[in-house]
């Protein structure tokens, strides 16, 4: 028991992984990311609007759809908008 | 990435199934036009004409091995010609040649590490870049119970050989289900997302320099299910109904199956009702949240 309670603070000070800072919950605007239910998002980081600076697309399960979110610049990202075809949102048929 | 080298970007998927008898899934392109727009999904072929299938293993029945999960596009083996990795819900990965702008090889190869087909516990998320930045591309992967994985490119260039998994980012063990399980291992219930710390199940990744620090970061993707009270109703009060409910619950599914349509019917009925029942107290949601991490 003793043994236990000198190692767990050992343990619990271990780093997890040595290359990583603590997970941070990407928010748009004043909002967490989030996916239609039921979830999945498959994120990527990429120049979708073309204005030099790398975005947020976030695909998901519900439809196929694909939300993204601008990149404004200072840091932060912009309220996310569906990935149109043509007007229409675009979706991308059996989706996992 | 531009998948039929116009010079316009594209969006390219997998899609889990064709609900063909083997389950088979396709590649789904959204082909960029200029001006920012996209058109409607359509099937990516191989240079045969036909759509691009994972390859299957012996029999015609349902094939795992076949149902699509993602799909990366990259020179692999850098013959300067955009290559296809895709993963499945075995957990495995296989890799479509490049045969120039558009067109890739109508068979795949799986893709080994030591020997063995390289493999996550399920639902293989490929994305390829240069992890280790030795000049070849290392492949990072989610999985079906979260986490992200490393397969470290031991090879070169040109004849890309991979490593033994690594573990970046351990799997969540589950916490993107708050619900669920038998008697011994129902947990209590934590209302709201306030307490997430970390990515859930079903992770999906993505490596870039987010932060412009030049290290390499990772973004994952996840599935979770929240619970929330219902409006009007304190956590003190949710939480005791909600045990109760969950006792109903696990008494109504270790009742015998139904038998017949009629009694199929008849115990649909009665989950919906049981399911309504909660409503009054508590309510679930399914989503996905984005969790970014900065290399130190």
């Amino acid at each position: 028991m003793v043994t236990l309670t000198l190692f767990v603070p050992l343990i619990l000070a271990a780093p997890q992984g040595p290359q990583f800072e603590a997970p941070v919950r990407m928010k748009a605007g004043d909002a967490f990311v989030a996916c239609e239910a039921p979830g999945f998002a498959c994120p990527t980081w990429h120049d979708v609007d073309g204005d030099g600076k790398k975005d947020l697309a976030v695909g998901q399960f519900k439809d196929g759809k694909i939300k993204v979110y601008k990149n404004t610049g200072d840091g932060k990202l912009a309220t996310g908008e569906w990935l149109l075809a043509g007007k229409k949102p675009a979706e991308i048929p059996g989706v996992w | 990435m531009d998948v039929n080298g116009d010079g316009v970007l594209d969006v390219l998927s997998g899609s889990y199934s064709r609900q063909d008898k083997d389950m088979a899934g396709l590649f789904q392109v959204l082909h960029g036009e200029k001006g920012g727009t996209y058109r409607k999904a359509e099937v990516l072929n191989g240079s045969d004409g036909q759509p691009l299938l994972l390859p299957g293993g012996e029999g015609d029945g349902a094939d795992i091995s076949r149902i699509c999960t993602r799909a990366f596009a990259c020179d692999l083996n850098g013959d300067g010609k955009l290559d296809l990795v895709a993963g499945n819900f075995g957990g495995t990965f296989c890799w479509f040649a490049g045969e120039g702008p558009g067109k890739f090889a109508p068979k795949a190869t799986w893709l080994k590490a030591g020997g063995e087909d390289m493999k996550v516990e399920m639902h293989s998320d490929p994305c390829l870049v240069d992890w280790d930045k030795d000049g070849d591309l290392d492949l990072v992967s989610g999985s079906s119970s979260g986490g992200a994985f490393l397969f470290v490119n031991e090879g070169s260039k040109t004849e890309p050989k991979f490593g033994a998994m690594q573990t970046l980012v351990k799997a969540s063990g589950g916490h993107g289900m708050v619900l669920g399980g038998d008697d011994a291992a129902m947990p209590e219930v934590t209302f709201g997302d306030a307490h997430l710390k970390g990515p859930g199940d079903d992770t999906r990744v993505w490596v870039d320099d987010v932060n412009g620090d030049g290290k390499l970061d990772l973004l994952v993707g996840d599935m979770v299910t929240l619970v929330h009270t219902a409006k009007g109703v304190d956590e003190k009060t949710a939480r005791e109904k909600l045990a109760a409910w969950q006792k109903k619950q696990q008494a109504f599914f270790k009742q015998p199956p139904p038998e017949g349509e009629a009694g199929q019917q008849k115990w649909q009925k009665e989950y919906e009702a049981l399911e309504k029942e909660k409503e009054a107290f508590a309510k679930d949601e399914m989503t996905g949240h984005v969790w970014l991490y900065l290399r130190k």
